[in-house]
């Protein structure tokens, strides 16, 4: 496992539901990490990591929110005479907003910070889906607001000599520069800080690691602390979902399509367990064709008047906003050349989301949506709703991205009641539109009856 | 359309404002012909969609991946397609997207004060009017999609009906899909037909001095060819 500092690290499992059943968003944990500059802060958040063996985990560093300076600040950056070891080197501000947002478990951009130009560069790094944040930085816990949203604040103490050896080393065998000038910098700036802003913050700390990562004992303990914290979050996700009871009424939020002779006659060739592949995916584009055009019919449109050759005003309607198409994989992306069949050009985000086979639960593997998703009225599509566990995390991935509610319409072939239910439940504004919907979901295997089977097999 | 009371013969497609936006879409003079193309095969797949639930059906049961039995139904009765040259040709593309290798006639029929003459001539006995047919060899036997974007007077539509029972194609077994009527061609088209199904997208006012449906959507068959 190597992290760069304000590196998003997943491990190779999936991320287990973290949020409610009802759709509601619980709070990611986030542990600070202060100390002088070269004590190890870095080397003991990984160490915590590795020991916690979580996937889904994120270090954001400091370093990522210097200041913007000034050209004559700039100039003197360049000349060794600028004082990056005070908190007013740091953009506290954007700091805090990150750290609440990823708090609440939705998608931040973290700025990149430039060494060269002392600027931020224009792309930013997408931080998303963090069970556990670790913050890091000389000032991590010098901001009271800060603070505040951390469950565990840790200080790294380690000795002065020892740090200034690693700046010697690391400055000189990494960035190439001259002794003179790092004791320089040392004497000046980074010794005085030290004592004057970044030493106080000891009192602020839950924990003090001694001689940092050579403090295995610490690390340990600290380790386990978390561990325990974290297993009080929610589990068995997708049994519990379906054990709810709900009548033969379907939620207000779903449309049907209309049973006519085509819908039914489709749907017999694709449920058929013995229909041929090429005649399932022909018949499968025909019935997604038709939910998109009746999901489409859910945007907000305007009116409009429009001239006809023939010289006559036609009193209209047109859409205005910009359309993006998110598949839940695999399945979901069964609906894309239908999509495209409507809609040329439309972008599509990819979700995976697949099932633990051990648990039932769903795991969000991977996640791909076009920048500033927050803006586009999204049809989020996936082949079969059957507890809505899979199709529930989905719309929490959305909405973490800031896409509200009322701009999502779901687009599934088929759906069992108790599913949309579930989805209706959580997130009432999200409108659901389904070819059919059947009664059964069997309790024992999870699959709705008489079912379609797994549709992305196919 | 609040004073014309639609027979029973003719199914207009659900007017939602989906439909509607395309609509304004294809009827607006400036829409470049590639999107023109685009929108109005959209709406044609809607259209052949709705024209298939006419035909008729039996029950099926099949076995789904999960063992369960699903009650579902079976389409009886072959189908092919006819389009009214040129316009409805226009219509064959979003016929084979929702009918994968259906046969496809086609009937032309030219008006009196046309200069342009087909390939070949053969005079109707009914109308003093000419046409050109090339049909399915076994079109008695077949349900009929006939094609044509506009019904405006009905006249060429009822011309080419007219070939298809000529045909011994039945009467009960045609559907015609069009995208915008006129009230006066629908209402002429079931008096002299009443045992057809119309599919329709849209109903407009009425017609101009020149037959011309409006607003309308122009000449279909230019817009969509790219001859206008």
């Amino acid at each position: 496992m190597s992290i760069e500092k304000g590196t998003l690290t997943i491990s190779s499992a999936g991320r287990s539901p973290w949020y409610n059943t009802d759709g509601s968003n619980t709070e990611s944990y986030l542990i600070g990490i202060a100390g002088g500059s070269a004590s190890g802060k870095t080397s003991v958040a990984e160490r915590i990591l590795k020991n916690l063996n979580v996937p889904w985990v994120v270090i954001i560093s400091m370093d990522s929110f210097y200041n913007i300076l000034s050209p004559e600040d700039s100039k003197l950056a360049h000349a060794n005479n600028f004082d990056f070891d005070v908190p007013a080197a740091f953009d506290f501000e954007t700091l805090f907003d990150c750290l609440t947002k990823l708090k609440q478990g939705k998608s931040v951009e973290i700025p990149i910070y430039n060494f060269n130009t002392h600027s931020r560069e224009n792309r930013t790094k997408t931080v998303y889906g963090a069970n556990v944040i670790i913050f890091e930085g000389i000032f991590a816990l010098y901001d009271k607001r800060i603070m505040e949203l951390m469950d565990l604040k840790i200080f790294v103490d380690t000795d002065a000599d020892i740090r200034l050896a690693r700046r010697l080393k690391r400055d000189i065998a990494e960035r190439g520069r001259e002794l003179e000038g790092i004791l320089q910098q040392y004497t000046r700036f980074v010794k005085p800080s030290y004592d004057d802003f970044v030493q106080p913050t000891v009192k602020n700390a839950d924990v003090i690691i001694p001689r940092g990562l050579e403090n295995a004992v610490a690390i340990d303990l600290i380790t386990k602390h978390v561990q325990k914290q974290l297993q009080d979050l929610p589990l068995k996700h997708r049994w519990s979902l379906a054990k709810m009871d709900y009548g033969n009424v379907l939620p207000p939020n779903v449309t049907v399509l209309k049973e006519t002779n085509q819908i039914k006659g489709i749907h017999t060739i694709i449920r058929d367990v013995n229909t041929p592949r090429d005649d399932f995916i022909f018949y499968s584009e025909r019935l997604s064709t038709l939910i998109i055009e009746t999901g489409l019919s859910h945007l907000p449109f305007q009116d409009e008047t429009a001239i006809t050759p023939v010289g006559h005003e036609y009193k209209g309607k047109a859409f205005k906003g910009t359309i993006c198409g998110v598949s839940i994989l695999r399945a979901g992306s069964t609906m894309e050349t239908g999509l495209m069949r409507v809609l040329q050009d439309v972008k599509i985000g990819k979700l995976l989301i697949q099932t633990d086979p051990r648990s039932g639960e769903p795991q969000l593997h991977y996640c791909k949506l076009p920048a500033n998703v927050n803006k586009y009225n999204i049809l989020l599509m996936d082949a079969t709703v059957g507890t809505g566990a899979a199709s529930l995390m989905a719309i929490r991935v959305l909405r973490d991205h800031d896409v509200p509610e009322e701009n999502i319409i779901f687009l599934t072939f088929l759906a069992a009641s108790a599913g949309l239910h579930v989805l209706a439940n959580a997130f009432p504004k999200v409108k659901i539109v389904t070819s059919m919907v059947d009664p059964v979901l069997s309790p024992e295997t999870l699959w709705i009856e008489p079912g379609i089977g797994n549709f992305g097999e196919d | 359309m609040v004073d014309y009371s639609l027979p029973s013969q003719c199914q207009l497609l659900e007017q939602n404002s989906q439909l509607k936006a395309l609509m304004t879409i294809i009827r607006a003079k400036d829409t470049s012909r590639a999107d023109f193309i685009f929108y109005a095969d959209r709406i044609i797949r809607l259209l052949v969609e709705e024209g298939l639930n006419y035909l008729p059906v039996v029950d099926k049961t099949v076995k789904t991946p999960t063992g369960a039995d699903y009650n579902g139904i079976d389409f009886k009765g072959r189908i092919c397609g006819v389009s009214i040259m040129r316009a409805g040709e226009a219509m064959e593309q979003g016929l084979r997207d929702c009918c994968r290798s259906v046969r496809i006639g086609k009937i032309l029929i030219q008006r009196d004060e046309d200069t342009h003459q087909p390939k070949r001539i053969e005079f109707s006995p009914w109308f003093d009017q000419l046409y050109y047919a090339k049909l399915p060899k076994d079109i008695e036997s077949r349900y009929v999609l006939l094609l044509d974007p506009m019904l405006a007077t009905g006249g060429s539509a009822m011309q080419a009906v007219q070939v298809l029972l000529d045909n011994n194609v039945r009467e009960d077994r045609i559907i015609f899909l069009n995208l915008i009527s006129a009230p006066e061609g629908i209402d002429a088209f079931v008096k002299r037909y009443p045992q057809i199904k119309i599919i329709t997208g849209e109903i407009d006012g009425g017609l101009d001095d020149n037959k011309y449906i409006v607003p309308g959507v122009g000449d279909f068959g230019c817009r969509y060819f790219g001859t206008d």
